[in-house]
């Protein structure tokens, strides 16, 4: 299919066609609430907030907090008080979705998750009908944050993977480009006008927000370090002794996907929900019983670092299992620094080497 | 502040060899906000910085260093923390050394981002009177207290000078500043009960049960057994509503009821920026009126829920 | 819908609880038949596979099949009672309902170990697994070699399948040696810890593979002795047991290094742990 032309659209025209769009379907956008700028349906009162990197990541989108996967009815049977009848039915999701301003650090996440919900034979039916009903619409960045890193992770500031349109700001708006065949058959109906010489602004654009992302070493290639410090447990005390163990890191991170299963239930009716999880909880390995394989934060840390830099990679053609977008780093309450993490780790691997060749 | 931080650095390197570990702060990955450090040998003092954005409360580290000789710095708000765990018996006074430190005021991270665009390019951060000032390329940035620093700042009682082994910088009261930022818990007051609930379901609709609040507490004792994710008793569910998710936060509430020192850091740690000490903030009102007791202040006091009076002063149960 | 959507991963089979045997103090065996007919005639696994039972509004929890595949009359899992799941399941009668999500995770190499010696060496609830393969042994007896087993629990009262034990005992074609911890009036079988009886019975390591489960410290040991008997680490199979919720490798807990348990595992050479990190 041959891809439409890039179009453009001016800033006061965006949320006018944005709240055309959500008439169909669900519009998601970054809007400011409490003091944030999180991914909501879009409303008339919206504050659309199209600054920087959003402070939640938009995987909710596709994966959200709490998703119920099926429903659990108990009931008598007439006539045999003695006997309980039980019905399960599962709930699948069904809304079509416009995800829209996410930079291209957050929908390159979803190609994390493609990679694991998406596999094969082993298709997450609730994954991927989320994925299939949602359109995604990225911003290419303009202004990269101090924590932002995705230049060190194979990304690219101003990228389009995991993206069905790219977005990127131009004097007076911005361009739209369809980067896949779904994107270019939604472009192709919108009634949007044609970008013309903005293209090549919106080029330039790009270019120039790689040269103006933080400079550092890649982050890529770690897997065998991360593997070779395994036992070397003074290593992994010592970056994860501030640690606190909660799930900011986790929960804001556009490639964590673990999750938990759980019943709730209220009387004889009941839900079983799909909640996201924090590798980082003593829970997450409890064992029935009170086994825990990664008893302490330390070792819960070399998971963790383990699963996004060494594990994800080589199970995934070396794609790592962290986008960069530094969500991590903004806002732990101890300051962790993932990438210093990973660099420690090198080196650490390094020293080893150069002592044992003394 | 450069003449505290030599004075602190001093005595850190003398007391160094009597002690396992200190902890202090040192420049983070975000030039807003300092970052923990963990001192084992002399060479990492030269690293210790002290200024405005030491905002992390470092006394919540203490109980899992308990049976090492711990130090650590501390500013007057910490230091009410350390009493806490010392009256609570957490920690062994014998064990622990405090270094405190003249604190002028510490900034809230995000709302300084927000409040300079970005953080990149800060290269220093001042409290001057009534200013804050960051240095921004090398240009001077000024705001309002109010805009910039932790909502704690305000009324601050400065450090127990005598509580702590090392004081580094000017003892007395630190400086007031005017025009607080609005507290929640006076607006909260002006509700009736239907509004109230209105808010805090609107408020934690954005919560994402990151528990950072609960890890970030120093006073959070039962963290890995926590109720919040308990099946045995099963008082939160997982679902996403507000209502389980404020169930989490009364049970925090009560839970510190009494033991709080308002240190700000379950608000400071919240992805979200949900007021959560608003609740505890509540509570303690109450435990003042009923009391008569602040927490972390008298190390030799026992907090009123830890011990029982057959008779209370202020609770004539008799004449019910 | 496309036709790829047709299979809900988590959707789990409905099933009825035919039939309840209280093994132990703390253990039950549940036979189990699927509701849907089609569904139970259908069903297919190999020995060592696991499945996920349901106990609506409590949740689910892994188990593996310890009935063999060469008898499909019901499904057969046993079940310790340790947490709020199993302490629910230990409740149901027969005629009550659950969900099961099976066949999951790999099997024992069975047809790699065919001609072989087999040494079974199992502890407490460690001898479910065991048994399905054994079963399945036994019912295809002519395609393996001499058959060992050593079955040790903390004391007589503990041991599970005790209604199948005599026959093990008394069969001409398999070797069966029992141990506790802490003997009773009236034990006849070995007093002592699984690994020095196995070393006592010295069964010969030529041609022959290891199968063994039990509690982390019991197969540690285990694997001990079998590598003094001269077992190498490629005949020393074990199964796993980890935390699992999603039982197809997404969820993300169950990992050792790069492998799931529950989609990679249960079943481990001794060899293929050791090339992943040591984290049991």
């Amino acid at each position: 299919m041959v891809m439409p032309t890039a179009r453009y659209i001016a800033h006061d025209k965006l949320m006018p066609w944005l709240l055309g769009l959500a008439e169909g379907r669900r519009v998601l956008a970054p809007v400011r609430e409490g003091g944030k700028t999180l991914f909501l349906p879009l409303r008339e009162d919206s504050r659309l907030d199209l600054r920087g990197l959003a402070d939640d990541s938009a995987k909710a989108a596709l994966l959200p907090r709490c998703e119920p996967l099926l429903e659990f009815h108990y009931a008598k049977t007439a006539g045999v008080p003695s006997r309980t009848t039980l019905e399960v039915r599962e709930i699948l999701p069904g809304q079509e979705t416009f995800l829209f301003g996410v930079r291209p650090c957050d929908a390159r996440g979803f190609t994390v998750f493609d990679r694991v919900y998406d596999a094969g034979t082993r298709r997450d039916i609730y994954y991927c009908s989320r994925r299939d009903k949602t359109l995604v619409a990225a911003i290419a960045c303009a202004d990269p944050a101090e924590t932002c890193f995705c230049n060190r992770v194979g990304g690219d500031p101003g990228g389009s993977d995991g993206a069905d349109l790219l977005f990127t700001p131009v004097e007076g708006g911005f361009t739209v480009e369809a980067v896949t065949e779904r994107g270019g058959a939604f472009l192709r109906e919108q009634a949007l006008e044609e970008a013309d010489g903005k293209a090549e602004e919106a080029r330039e654009v790009r270019e120039a927000v790689r040269r103006a992302m933080p400079e550092g070493p890649s982050l890529d290639g770690a897997p065998d370090e991360v593997l070779r410090l395994f036992d070397d447990g003074a290593f992994w005390e010592s970056v994860a002794a501030k640690c606190l163990s909660c799930g900011v890191c986790s929960y804001l991170c556009p490639t964590c996907y673990c999750f938990n299963m759980t019943d709730e239930s209220n009387g004889n009716d009941g839900v079983r929900v799909r909640t996201w999880d924090n590798c980082m909880s003593f829970q997450f390995t409890l064992e029935g019983s009170g086994h825990n394989p990664r008893n302490g934060k330390a070792q819960r840390m070399r998971n963790r670092i383990g699963h996004k830099f060494s594990y994800y990679p080589k199970l995934h053609d070396g794609n790592l299992a962290c986008v960069g977008c530094g969500r991590c780093i903004a806002n732990c309450p101890a300051s962790m620094d993932v990438r210093a993490i990973v660099i420690q780790a090198r080196s650490r691997v390094l020293d080893k080497e150069e002592y044992a060749n003394e | 502040m450069a003449s505290s931080l030599d004075e602190l650095k001093t005595a850190i390197r003398k007391a160094l060899p009597g002690l396992d570990v200190v902890i202090a702060w040192t420049a983070g990955p975000d030039a807003l906000s300092h970052a923990p450090l963990f001192i084992t040998e002399e060479a990492d003092v030269a690293r210790i910085e002290w200024d405005p954005r030491c905002s992390q409360n470092l006394a919540g580290y203490l109980p899992g260093l308990r049976g090492k000789k711990a130090g650590i710095v501390a500013k007057g708000c910490d230091v009410r923390s350390i009493v806490e765990l010392l009256q609570e018996k957490l920690i062994d006074r014998e064990d622990v050394v405090i270094f405190g430190l003249d604190c002028q005021g510490a900034v809230d991270a995000r709302s300084a981002r927000a409040a300079l665009g970005s953080s990149r390019g800060v290269r220093d951060v001042a409290i001057d009177g009534a200013s804050v000032c960051f240095s921004v390329n090398g240009e001077p940035r000024f705001f309002s207290p109010g805009e910039v620093l932790q909502s704690k700042c305000f009324g601050c009682a400065g450090a127990d000078a005598g509580l702590c082994d090392h004081f580094a910088g000017e003892r007395g009261l630190p400086p007031q500043f005017g025009n607080p930022p609005e507290s929640t818990l006076e607006r909260l007051e002006a509700m009736d009960m239907e509004e109230r609930l209105r808010f805090w379901e609107t408020q934690m609709s954005r919560c994402i049960r990151c528990y950072a609040c609960r890890s970030a507490c120093p006073l959070c004792v039962c963290q890995d057994h926590c109720a919040a994710q308990s099946r045995e008793p099963h008082w939160v569910d997982q679902t996403d509503h507000p209502r389980e998710k404020l169930m989490f936060q009364a049970i925090h509430a009560l839970h510190t009821a009494g033991r709080c020192t308002e240190c700000g850091e379950c608000e400071r740690a919240c992805p979200m920026g949900l007021p959560v000490m608003t609740l505890k903030r509540a509570l303690n009102r109450r435990i003042k009126d009923v009391f008569d007791y602040q927490a972390g202040i008298d190390p030799n006091q026992t907090p009123p829920l830890f011990e029982f009076r057959e008779v209370e002063t202020n609770i004539k149960e008799r004449e019910w | 819908m496309s036709d790829s959507y047709r299979s809900n991963l988590y959707l789990p089979d409905m099933a009825t609880i035919q039939e309840v045997i209280e093994e132990t103090q703390n253990i039950k065996t549940f036979r189990v038949t699927l509701n849907n007919p089609d569904a139970m005639r259908s069903f297919r696994f190999e020995p060592g596979q696991v499945g996920q039972l349901s106990v609506f509004g409590v949740g689910e929890s892994t188990f593996v099949i310890n009935s063999p595949p060469s008898r499909m009359d019901y499904l057969q899992f046993s079940v310790m009672r340790v947490g709020e799941l199993t302490e629910r399941l230990h409740k149901l009668r027969p005629g009550d309902q659950i969900g099961v999500r099976a066949p999951l995770g790999n099997c024992f190499p069975y047809k790699a170990m065919k001609g072989k010696d087999i040494v079974f060496v199992g502890g407490g609830i460690g001898m479910a697994p065991l048994r399905t393969l054994l079963l399945y042994m036994l019912d295809n007896r002519e395609d393996y070699g001499k058959i060992t087993l050593l079955y040790g629990a903390r004391s007589p009262s503990d041991m599970a399948f005790s209604y199948e034990l005599p026959d093990w005992l008394g069969r001409p074609d398999m070797t069966t040696e029992l141990t506790v911890d802490n003997g009773a009036p009236g034990w006849e079988r070995h007093i002592g810890l699984i690994p020095n009886v196995l070393k006592e019975m010295a069964p010969s390591s030529k041609d022959a593979f290891a199968v063994t489960c039990g509690p982390p410290i019991m197969i540690r040991f285990t694997i001990e002795a079998l590598h003094s008997l001269g077992f190498e680490d490629d005949r020393i199979i074990t199964t796993l047991e980890k935390r699992m919720k999603c039982g197809v490798g997404i969820c993300g807990r169950c990992n050792i290094g790069t492998k799931y348990v529950c989609k990679d595992g249960p079943v481990f050479t001794n060899a293929q742990l050791r090339r992943q990190p040591n984290e049991m």
